[in-house]
């Protein structure tokens, strides 16, 4: 029989192991408490150690913790066309470059996509993405610098409508989710162009702050799936877990460089891997 | 200063406030949890380590000057120790220099060059900006943009994908500019290609100041990415953006450490003057939860 005793110094540095590898201190203490809860009075195998009882353990908290992933793919065949998608998250983590990658993995598995160009805001946000749409041979549709987002994405929406497109992806710009003003736009244009799926984007290097504006962000506006780019950066990126404990949604993709083919559907098992073999 | 504090932090300083004798238990409380708004604060954790151990030791050794308080005595360690960290603000002159840009993909270089070029022009110097990123799409428009809102002439070529053709030839356009500051395209240090590229660029460019461009909210990637740019070209001053999202920062202070520099600017906002010099008091206090 485990006690609490056996088991404190390699939770203590499991929990050193989280931390380093940016899972947020709240969240690792919920991971560790988690796996205290089931290991302590559990029975251990004659031959095995504490180290693989306790690797095992954490291995099945964090799978339990990133759920079962999600399939684009299977979403867009099950759902009336065009199914639109609206991405969303603070400044420079990679939404325009995410939503070129989207486009051309949809394109590479036989749908057809056009791009709204929904930043009107940031310096050169529309050359970005009509230049990322003419590389993939993919229609945008954009207004003038300044013009309001909401009316740019919804006639993306009526374009896609009236030429039957598969799916509409939608750039936003990249704002803090502790400017209101900023947020209740967001909410304005999710309600004028009614996304299937929000799809928020954070990168996989940010630290302790990624529970903080995940968390806001499916609050104020609602997410209903992830994208973690530049997992390159850091391919443990712990961001993963803290982001998928934090607000429970399914992670999409993880973006793995500056290429269109740098999309690769999320694998919960690969990420524990990763870390897990990080630890060990 | 630390004033308004994280509310675990506080509590354990009112556990050590009305004693005057050190008391080890309501020390190491206090540590614990200086630790955690530390870790919070995405500090490294080996960093945390070592200044939980040293402020832990100080306090429990050191005699407090007459006249102060244990509370004030361990603050006053917490603040001496966290500033020997940081290494004071980084140098900032306002004479004739070129400014090379580096930084993570994403991490705000183009919308800090221009609230640079923002800067010295205010005060009274004559500004020039090169667009170095060949790369991604959209760069030079961003640039130019943000540029022509302040009058600052940019030099560049949306076209040219030969990021040191364009340095070559905008160092000489600029010859008779007082202030040059070279924006570049976002690298990490895996990319070994791009790291030659930025150490090219820094040989043709001679600049007198290489600054690191860290996005606040970066976390434990901090320190070995820095040490990588450090490496290839010899960092000596960090930038820190988005300070004015709820992120703390904590990986500036990893980027400091590796570099050896000092930070110079912090940004906090995405409009031109929204660039503010570094107050070392203000970001301590943000550090520990404020
Ligand atoms: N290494 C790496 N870089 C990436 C990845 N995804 C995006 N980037 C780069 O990150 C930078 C910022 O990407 P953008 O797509 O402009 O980010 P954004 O979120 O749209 O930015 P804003 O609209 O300004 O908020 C660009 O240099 C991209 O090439 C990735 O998965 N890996
Ligand atoms: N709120 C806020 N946004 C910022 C700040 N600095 C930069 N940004 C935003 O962050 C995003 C990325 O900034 P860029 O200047 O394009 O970053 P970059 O490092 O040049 O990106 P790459 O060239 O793709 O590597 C943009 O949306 C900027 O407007 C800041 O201090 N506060
Ligand atoms: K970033
Ligand atoms: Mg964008
Ligand atoms: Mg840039």
């Amino acid at each position: 029989i485990i006690s609490e005793k056996d088991i404190a110094e390699p939770l203590e540095e499991l929990e050193m192991a989280l931390l380093e590898n940016d899972v947020a201190l709240d969240v690792s203490d919920a991971i560790i408490g988690y796996m205290k809860e089931d290991l302590v009075g559990s029975h251990r195998k004659i031959g095995t150690s504490v180290d693989t009882v306790v690797t095992a353990a954490l291995r099945g908290a964090l799978l339990r913790v990133l759920g079962e992933g999600f399939d684009p793919i299977d979403y867009v065949r099950a759902h009336e066309r065009p199914v639109k998608i609206l991405i969303t998250g603070v400044n420079g983590t990679g939404k325009t470059t995410s939503i070129a990658k989207m486009a051309h993995y949809f394109k590479k598995n036989g749908f057809s996509v056009v791009l709204g160009a929904g930043d009107t805001f940031r310096a050169g946000a529309i050359d970005q993405i009509a230049e990322h749409a003419a590389r993939l041979g993919v229609k945008v549709i954009q207004h003038q610098e300044g013009s309001d987002p909401a009316a740019v994405l919804y006639d993306t929406v009526e374009y896609a409508k009236a030429h039957e497109i598969d799916v509409v992806l939608a750039d936003t710009a990249g704002r803090f989710h502790n400017r209101k003003n900023l947020m209740s736009q967001l909410d304005k244009i999710r309600r004028v162009m009614k996304p299937d799926l929000v799809v928020y984007v954070d990168e996989a290097v940010a630290g302790n702050d990624a529970v903080v504006r995940a968390k806001d962000f499916n609050d104020l506006v609602g997410t209903d799936a992830v994208m973690l780019t530049k997992a390159d950066m850091d391919p443990r990126g712990g961001a993963a877990i803290s982001i998928a404990q934090t607000i429970g949604k399914p992670i999409l993709f993880l973006g793995t460089g500056q290429g269109y083919d740098d999309i690769v559907p999320f694998r919960p098992e690969r990420v524990v891997d990763e870390l897990i073999g990080a630890e060990g | 200063m630390l004033d308004s504090l994280s509310s675990s932090l506080k509590d354990a300083l009112k556990k050590i406030a009305g004693k005057t004798v050190v008391d080890r238990a309501a020390v190491e409380e206090l540590v614990r949890s200086l630790q955690r708004a530390l870790l919070q604060a995405d500090v490294n954790v080996k960093l945390v380590m070592h200044l939980s151990q040293s402020i832990k030791r100080r306090a429990l050794e050191e005699e407090p000057p007459k006249g102060m308080n244990l509370r004030e005595h361990v603050l006053r360690i917490v603040y001496q120790e966290l500033v020997a960290l940081m290494g004071g603000a980084g140098k900032v002159d306002l004479s004739q220099q070129t400014i090379l840009m580096a930084g993570l993909q994403g991490s705000g270089k183009t919308t800090t060059t221009a609230k640079l070029a923002r800067y010295f022009q205010r005060k009274g110097l004559k500004v020039g900006v090169i667009c170095a990123d060949t790369f991604r799409p959209g760069a030079y428009k961003q640039l130019s943009t943000l540029c022509a809102k302040v009058n600052v002439p940019i030099f560049g070529d949306p076209t040219e994908k030969d990021a040191l053709l364009i340095v070559r030839e905008g160092i000489k356009r600029f010859a008779e500019t007082e202030v040059v500051i070279i924006d570049t395209q976002g690298r990490h240090a895996l990319e070994d290609d791009l790291i030659q590229e930025i150490i090219d660029i820094n040989e043709i460019a001679k600049p007198e100041h290489r600054w690191l461009v860290i996005d606040a909210a970066l976390g434990q990637q901090a320190a070995e990415q820095a040490r990588r740019f450090n490496e290839a070209i010899e960092i000596d001053g960090v930038l820190i953006t988005k300070m004015d999202g709820t992120a703390k920062g904590g990986g500036a202070l990893s980027a400091v450490s590796e570099t050896k520099s000092g930070i110079v600017f912090i940004g906090a906002g995405e409009t031109i003057d929204d660039l503010e010099r570094f107050d070392p008091d203000g970001f301590i206090s943000r550090l520990l939860g404020m």
